[in-house]
């Protein structure tokens, strides 16, 4: 069965300094996978080019089957910054996204859809609140409501918790979990903190620092899904996972400078530790 | 009667008779004409005449026709107005007075005409409205028909002074600081204004200037400046003086800013200031309109022209729907009794004059001084242009019918600072200055 | 006594008022009775006065043409009612068409780089043109005087709202197009729904600059009109050098033009947003 999302050999270069090259993985259908990378790596870039927002130089990107030539309903994406339009409430920012999706719907449709889905992130009252008049949490997500509201193939996140505090974050990643697992969504997501990948994520994809950055390893999660915030760091495997990924972006991102191609050295680092899995 | 009923086979009544008025002629043209109408038949119809008398057929007649119609309605067809609702520009300056004054005191009303006059902001101005046709006619100064049509700083288009609006009636005025240096051998150096390049203070002043040795382009400066700015611009020092149309002359004595130097009058006594320009287009497409408007105009100034008349027309004019401009200061311009500015007051009642009739000679006089300033370049057929456009002719023949006293000629010699100009040798003339362009 | 600062400043302008009103007063009595008049030649002169009119003057002036706003003396003269109708009905005309130019124009302009180059130009040769130089220019084109005045006005107001419309389209945030992008909204919807929104507080402002502009060149545009207009108010109040009347005009132009300010300003607050 072909996986649901491919890459393929995909880089980027400006002139002669190349950011990434050779970067390939896949994702099955209803996997969350995250891409873990120093600043520099070109981990939002990949993100873009998936999303069809940015070109590559080299390679390509397959969703469901067809090439990724532009951005798409498809795949929706959710800003680092919210990237909410501040003139509109929360429900018609969501409401927005809904008309673009299904334009013959009737305002009622709309309507009920945008709810539903700011219901799920539990701003249930908030909805006449302008973005300046929510705090930065709950403008996130608003913002994750709106992608999600499209129903769409696949969901890019880029660091979509990076400018929010410790304890919000918390909630949010919460949340996050709960509506994955209620819709099934296939997900790529960019951070770099590491208990938030451990948290969230089925597969964990490793960068290597850039220039000429690529996935440098790939990384099963070993704790199974069902994980939660409160119990998960009980897990006796969790702070091998969470050492292996630390000294990963500590000291071996740096010495992984070319990518580890296609194939990608799948790791379990619970039993093993593998020193160098560089071909 | 004068018609041939004595006449035998096939000839025709006629109605030629240079002695009828033009109302009887028309009333004996629609006679014959229904006679012939009615009683088609030659010999039976002067047959009857013959019996019964032309009256006694005319009256039959009414019974079937409507006689006394139909003469009221050939007379109405003769000199039916094309237009009866004209616009009609003005400058706010006391050489408008005819045209303005025809307005409230009813000459226009008189004539069946409703007349706009609408107050326009400058001479640019009115040349751009009438030649784009917003205005019928306008209010010009007397040399703008002539450059017009010569297109002298404008697309040509023939436009023609029917009739004059004033003669005297500017002054130079000069800043009181000047008190002492009232020769004109002095005023090297000094700036002067002038309302517009083609006018007559333009060339008055030159002319003034030139004859006491000053070359206006090289000694002098001569600005062009709009009349009521001439007032503040000589309070403010821009200016030393003017030759400008009134009541700015009279106004700047009022304000204490100035006094009056020297009367146009002293320097050409009946010289042409402003004019009723008209475009020969609207003459040609509108020939009654015009005649009425003519009448009116006409009528008007020779009604100004008389002094007692003078108090009453400047208390219609003052107001501001016209010249706006307080009562004293247009009393003392048209009754030409004043305060000079220097604390005496002069009794000079031919101050401003009315005259409308427009001499080929003052249009040759014109185009001279023109031709000599270097504002027309070209060879020019003084008196071609001259009678083309001063309407003296056709001023003539329409003063003579309702009435007016007007000179039998068209030319004549004009004294101007004491130098006789003869308009049959023009180029002599222009010749004869030692300050010229050409 | 403590008042409210507000209340505080205002007395204080009040009080400034005052002082200058007062000073210009005593500068504006007229001098001594001329010397040696003779009283024939003094009736001659009018009544003694200062060549700057005096507050009073002004008021005078002012309650005159006050009492009677709405009166038709003539073709040439008119209420200062009336005079305010016709050049707001002038100016919003001509603003109305200047807009319905600039602003499409500056969408344009601020969504095509292409289109910004080509333009641009044309746009810096054109702006700084002063409404005295269109004048003549238009008035041999365009023949009629109406139609002459109305396009001055909007030749010199357009400037502002063009290129604040293709400042605003330009620099609507990179986000926001991203997010229209990856919800494949069209054209129509992205400039009605995301750029509109999203530039208008700086198009108001555009507007308001060029409602001023507009207000502004009133005065010069309808000197070609007459007969209307409180620009031709003033210059037949200025033939009349009647300058307590032109100072009054001027009093009127500015409150109007602060009241038009106003408006602008409350359009913007509503389509304001914050972040």
């Amino acid at each position: 069965m072909r996986p649901f999302v491919s890459v393929e050999e995909l880089g980027k270069s400006y002139g002669a300094l190349s950011v990434f090259e050779e970067v390939g993985f896949t994702i099955d259908k209803g996997e969350f996978v995250c891409l873990i990378g120093h600043s520099g790596c070109g981990k939002s870039t990949i993100l873009n080019v998936v999303a069809g927002l940015d070109r590559p130089s080299a390679g390509r990107v397959i969703v469901d089957g067809s090439q990724v030539r532009g951005p798409s309903l498809d795949r929706g994406v959710v800003f680092q910054s919210h990237a909410l339009l501040p003139w509109l409430p929360a429900l018609k920012n969501v409401a927005f996204a809904v008309r673009s999706r299904w334009p013959r719907w009737s305002d009622a449709q709309v309507v009920s859809q945008a709810q539903k889905y700011l219901d799920m992130v539990h701003l249930t009252g908030s909805e006449q609140k302008k973005p300046s008049e929510l705090s930065g949490g709950m403008k996130q997500r608003v913002g994750i409501a709106r992608a999600f509201a499209i129903q769409p193939k696949m969901l890019l996140l880029d660091e979509p918790f990076g400018a929010l505090d410790a304890l919000t974050r918390g909630v949010i990643q919460d949340e996050l979990l709960q509506i994955c697992a209620a819709t099934r969504q296939t997900v790529l997501m960019i951070t770099h903190d590491v208990d938030e990948a451990i948290l969230l994520a089925d597969r964990i994809l490793l960068m290597s620092n850039g220039p000429r950055a690529g996935i440098a390893e790939v990384v099963e999660n070993a704790l199974p899904r069902g994980r939660t915030r409160q119990t998960i760091h009980r897990d006796p495997r969790y702070y091998a996972l969470r050492n292996h990924l630390l000294d990963f972006l500590v000291t071996r991102s740096r010495r992984y400078r070319n990518g580890a191609g296609s194939e990608a050295a799948r790791t379990t680092p619970t039993e093993l530790l593998p020193e160098e899995s560089v071909p | 009667m004068a018609d041939s009923e004595s006449n035998d086979g096939g000839q025709r009544e006629e109605v030629n008779d240079e002695r009828l008025t033009d109302d009887a002629f028309i009333e004996r043209a629609v006679e014959l004409a229904i006679l012939h109408e009615m009683l088609p038949d030659g010999p039976s119809r002067r047959e009857l005449l013959r019996a019964v008398g032309k009256g006694a057929v005319l009256s039959a007649l009414t019974s079937f026709f409507p006689l006394g119609a139909a003469k009221a309605l050939a007379q109405e067809a003769k000199g039916a107005l094309e237009l009866k609702e004209l616009q009609l520009g003005f400058v706010p300056i006391t050489c408008a007075t005819p045209i303005i004054m025809a307005d409230p005191m009813g000459f226009y009303a008189k004539q069946g005409l409703k007349v706009n006059v609408v107050k326009t902001a400058g001479w640019a101005l009115i040349r751009d409205k009438v030649l784009n046709r917003e205005y019928h006619a306008s209010h010009m100064l007397s040399p703008m028909p002539l450059t017009i049509s010569l297109g002298a700083g404008s697309r040509p288009q023939a436009t023609y002074v029917a009739a004059i609006e004033n003669i005297n009636g500017q002054a130079i005025t000069l800043h009181l600081k000047h008190k002492e240096r009232r020769d004109p051998k002095q005023w090297k150096g000094m700036k002067f204004a002038v309302p517009f390049d083609y006018s007559m203070h333009n060339l008055l002043v030159r002319y003034y200037v030139a004859e006491h040795g000053i070359d206006p382009d090289k000694d002098i400066e001569i600005r062009v400046v709009p009349p009521p700015e001439m007032v503040a611009n000589l309070r403010a020092g821009n200016i030393d003086g003017y030759l400008g149309p009134e009541p700015f002359n009279q106004r700047a004595v009022y304000e204490e800013v100035g006094f009056i130097h020297l009367l146009s009058k002293e320097l050409w006594d009946g010289h042409p200031c402003c004019a009723l320009g008209v475009p020969a287009a609207f003459i040609q497409e509108n020939p009654n309109t015009f005649a009425a408007l003519f009448r009116a105009i006409a009528t008007a100034t020779v009604h100004a022209h008389k002094p007692e008349n003078r108090a009453e027309i400047a208390k219609a004019i003052a107001p501001a729907n016209y010249l706006n401009q307080p009562l004293p200061v247009v009393e003392q311009v048209l009754t030409g009794r004043f305060a000079d500015g220097l604390g005496k007051i002069q009794n000079v009642p031919g101050r401003a004059d009315f005259d409308p009739f427009p001499w080929h000679s003052m249009g040759v006089w014109i185009l001279t001084q023109l031709k000599r300033w270097g504002y027309l370049k070209q060879e020019i057929d003084y008196r071609g242009v001259a009678e083309q456009v001063f309407l003296a002719t056709d001023a003539r023949r329409r003063m003579i019918e309702i009435g007016l006293p007007v000179p039998k000629e068209s030319y004549m010699r004009h004294e101007v600072m004491g130098k006789t100009f003869d308009p049959a040798k023009p180029d002599d003339y222009v010749k004869s200055f030692a300050i010229r362009r050409s | 006594m403590q008042l409210a600062p507000g209340i505080r400043a205002a007395l204080a302008s009040l009080l400034l008022l005052a002082l200058v009103l007062g000073v210009w007063h005593l500068a504006t009595l007229p001098k001594a009775s001329r010397q040696n008049a003779d009283a024939d030649y003094a009736a001659l002169m009018g009544s003694p006065r200062s060549s700057l009119p005096a507050p009073l003057q002004i008021a005078q002036a002012a309650w005159l043409q006050l009492k009677s706003p709405f009166r038709n003396g003539g073709l040439n003269d008119k209420g200062i009612a009336i005079h305010l109708a016709w050049s707001l009905g002038r100016v919003l005309l001509g603003f109305a068409i200047a807009m319905l130019v600039a602003v499409p124009l500056g969408f344009l302009i601020g969504s095509s780089p292409f289109a910004y180059r080509s333009l641009n130009p044309f746009i810096q040769v054109l702006k700084p043109i002063s409404p005295l130089a269109w004048m003549p220019l238009a008035l041999y084109t365009i023949q009629d005087s109406s139609a002459c005045s109305i396009f001055v006005i909007s030749i010199c107001s357009a400037w502002p709202m063009l290129l604040n419309t293709a400042h605003g389209v330009g620099s609507v945030k990179r986000e926001w197009l991203d997010v229209a992008r990856t919800l494949e909204v069209s054209p129509w919807r992205k400039g009605f729904h995301l750029l509109l929104p999203a530039a208008a507080p700086t198009i108001l402002t555009g507007m308001r600059i060029s409602m001023g502009i507009a207000w502004l060149v009133i005065v010069a545009a309808e000197m070609l009109v007459g007969g209307t207009g409180i620009g031709y108010f003033v210059w037949n109040e200025w033939n009349n050098l009647s300058l307590a009347n032109v100072i009054f005009a001027i009093a009127v132009i500015g409150l109007t033009g602060m009241l038009l300010d106003l408006g602008f300003a409350g359009l913007g607050r509503l389509v304001a947003w914050q972040e």
